[in-house]
């Protein structure tokens, strides 16, 4: 009565790694395509609202105009695309991944380096689309939607950094949602986001009982626009960690 | 006589409900196995925690000696072909092909392009848009060319023709041969396979009521009919697994019988049916009343 | 195959049958273990039980590195237990049956001779 031992020649760990990575890049669409589709759009968009506020001004107040368009938030809801990209990239593959006997460690980090590789494309992609808005100074209108002082008053590489962080942020948030969708389905994500909300507000509740903005203000002063952004890497790992966690013990049966 | 799986002890519940109780089972290497019983039995959790796809609630699972949960050494020499596989939206066939071999260390392209011919499945086609056939020959060619030395298949013929069921055992055997590996098969069709497994573990709400050598289990049963007083006098002080009457005739389905036994039987008039493996399961497991046709 | 014996038995038996009836010359090849279970589309592992029992039996044996072949004398051993299992397999039943149907042990013999000449 003896027991089989299975080949010890297992694939290597990068091996196994890269499989996964490129599972999720055969869902070309839902990771590509169509969120550059969807940035483009807005682009388009915001082109277009800038021509019409333009021109409905008065000639003698344009350029006053044209100095305040430089706050269009609009390419944060790229930003917070990619949290979709990232929901539908894991719920999609990871069922597919563990009829496919792939660990969920594999599984996880695979998905990881993906979603770095996704963010790193966003961040060139996007510093591309920045120069060409700094080149035509603000698509012929002085719009601001790619270089909007939300990312920052450097230069382009200080840009750079500044939406290779962000992406790195909403797609491991997207992660983390995702794994606690995958895992506790429409119960779990309600639970999260009213903990989250709760855990929102009491951090703010109890900023201003101890009569704290001023420091956050200052804080986020003495850091600088490349600080505090540098230091959302800590909420992303954070975040990727949770994923992690609670993907673990996730079973591919809803 | 090597064991590929032992399980020991083996729980699972989910909430309230008990899906495997105390399951206690060896799988030896390359062996042709059946996993029967009926919907709901606890079939298709036990694969799923061979596989390491769910976790237990008590007992041990060893596969090549291990524990499957999240063992990338383990689970490499495993494939899991689910009743229910889900794909990425955007996989047409050519994909699932095309990715298998990413996972599946011993995938054999060529035998997979044969079978795709053979059970003529659309390579272009979104996995979305087959028909249930389809796609359980999608799965069928998966577990086949995945050659994977321990390989389990849930009701994998579920939408497909009777064709192309036979296309499926006849190749499974063929390869089998060849490619000596552990298959596990999970079937309501009982009879259409029942000459190719070797071991048959019976499941019956989370127990374990079978567990043995389907050459024993064959003609384990035997039928004797015939007038009522007649069956009844030969059939008394022997476990009856199934009765049936009809008017003054009477069915009855025993254990088996010697020889000297059944000419006792025929002597007295009786006649006696074999029972085949479907038929004796269904009498273990309980089926509600059926009236029974033709032996 | 039928599902009252088990089939490696009958694998055995359908052997047997061809060595019988001369369709399986004695010192000729047979079929080997994977051709009768595609052919016959059974598990390997029981066709090769069913063949293992015959060379058990001495019916078959087992050619280095080429196959299995029909030992000789084969057809003879297997006629002479077939001949001392006659009785029980085929007389007494057929006394059996005439019985129920109210024929005499003579009027069967008559039966016999008369079938037989013809």
């Amino acid at each position: 009565m003896t027991t089989v031992t299975a080949p010890t020649v297992t694939p290597a760990l990068g091996n196994r790694i890269l499989a996964v990575v490129r599972l999720h890049l055969t869902n070309r669409w839902t990771v590509i395509y169509l969120p550059w589709l969807i940035m483009l759009a807005i682009l388009a968009l915001n082109v277009a609202i800038w021509a019409i506020v333009l021109s409905a001004a008065a000639p003698e107040n344009r350029e006053e105009v044209r100095q305040n368009l430089g706050y269009s938030g609009a390419a944060s809801y790229m930003f917070v695309y990619m949290i979709v990209i990232a929901v539908q990239a894991i719920s999609v593959t990871f069922r597919f991944a563990q009829g496919y006997s792939v660990t969920r460690r594999d599984y996880y980090l695979g998905t990881s380096v993906a979603f770095v590789g996704f963010s790193v494309m966003f961040a060139v992609g996007l510093s591309i689309l920045a120069a060409i808005e700094e080149a035509t100074d603000g698509w012929g209108l002085g719009g601001k939607l790619f270089t909007s002082t939300v990312f920052g008053e450097g230069d382009g590489l200080a840009r750079a950094f500044v939406f290779l962080v962000l992406a790195l942020f909403f797609f491991f948030v997207g992660a983390a949602v995702a794994a606690i969708w995958v895992r506790w389905r429409a119960f779990g994500l309600t639970a999260f986001f009213v903990g989250l909300a709760f855990l929102l507000v009491g951090f703010g509740a109890l900023i201003a009982l101890t009569d704290s903005w001023v420091a956050v203000g200052e804080w986020f002063v003495a850091t600088g626009f490349l600080g505090v952004y540098a230091w959302s890497l800590v909420p992303t790992a954070i975040a990727a960690l949770t994923g992690y966690l609670v993907l673990r013990r996730a079973t591919p049966q809803g | 006589m090597s064991a590929v799986v032992e399980v020991s002890g083996l729980t699972k519940r989910f909430g309230s409900v008990t899906a495997l109780d105390d399951v206690t089972l060896r799988l030896e290497e390359n062996v042709i196995h059946g996993l029967l019983g009926r919907n709901g039995a606890g079939k298709t959790t036990m694969m799923h925690l061979l596989t390491g796809q769910d976790f237990v609630t008590s007992g041990s699972i060893r596969v090549f000696g291990e524990n499957p949960v999240e063992n990338a050494r383990v689970l490499q020499q495993v494939c899991f072909i689910k009743e229910s596989q889900k794909y990425p939206d955007d996989f047409l066939v050519r994909h699932v092909l095309r990715s298998a071999p990413w996972f599946f260390p011993n995938w054999d392209a060529g035998f997979a392009a044969d079978l795709v011919e053979e059970f003529r499945v659309p390579l272009k086609r979104r996995m979305k848009k087959l028909s249930r056939g389809q796609l359980s020959a999608v799965g069928v060619i998966v577990g086949l060319a995945s050659r994977a030395p321990l390989t389990f298949f849930d009701e994998p013929y579920l939408g497909l023709d009777a064709v192309a069921r036979q296309t499926f055992y006849d190749r499974l055997l063929a390869d089998y041969a060849e490619h000596p590996r552990t298959v596990v098969l999970s079937t309501h069709l009982i009879d259409e396979v029942s000459n190719l497994l070797e071991h048959v573990v019976l499941i019956d709400e989370g127990r374990v009521l079978i567990d043995a050598a389907a050459d024993d289990v064959r003609g384990s049963a035997t039928t004797v009919i015939g007038a009522a007083t007649v069956v009844d006098a030969f059939v008394a002080g022997r476990d009856a697994l199934h009765r049936e009457s009809m008017g003054g005739f009477a069915s009855v389905t025993v254990g088996a019988l010697t020889p000297a036994e059944k000419a006792e039987a025929t002597a007295a008039g009786l006649e006696l049916a074999p029972v085949s493996l479907q038929q004796l399961i269904i009498r273990k497991t309980g089926a509600s009343r059926e009236v029974e046709q033709s032996a | 195959m039928d599902d009252s014996r088990p089939i490696f038995l009958q694998i055995a038996e359908q052997i047997e049958n061809d060595i019988v009836s001369g369709s399986l010359a004695e010192e000729t090849q047979v079929p080997s273990t994977n051709e009768f279970a595609a052919f016959h589309r059974i598990n390997p592992a029981t066709a090769g039980k069913g063949v293992n029992l015959l060379v058990d039996d001495g019916i078959l044996y087992k050619k280095r590195g080429i196959g299995m072949f029909v030992a000789s004398g084969a057809r003879a051993r297997l006629m002479s237990r077939r001949r001392d299992e006659f009785t029980t397999q085929y007389v007494r039943p057929l006394l059996d049956e005439a019985a129920k149907l109210g024929i005499t042990a003579d009027q069967l013999a008559a039966m016999i001779t008369k079938e037989g000449a013809a």
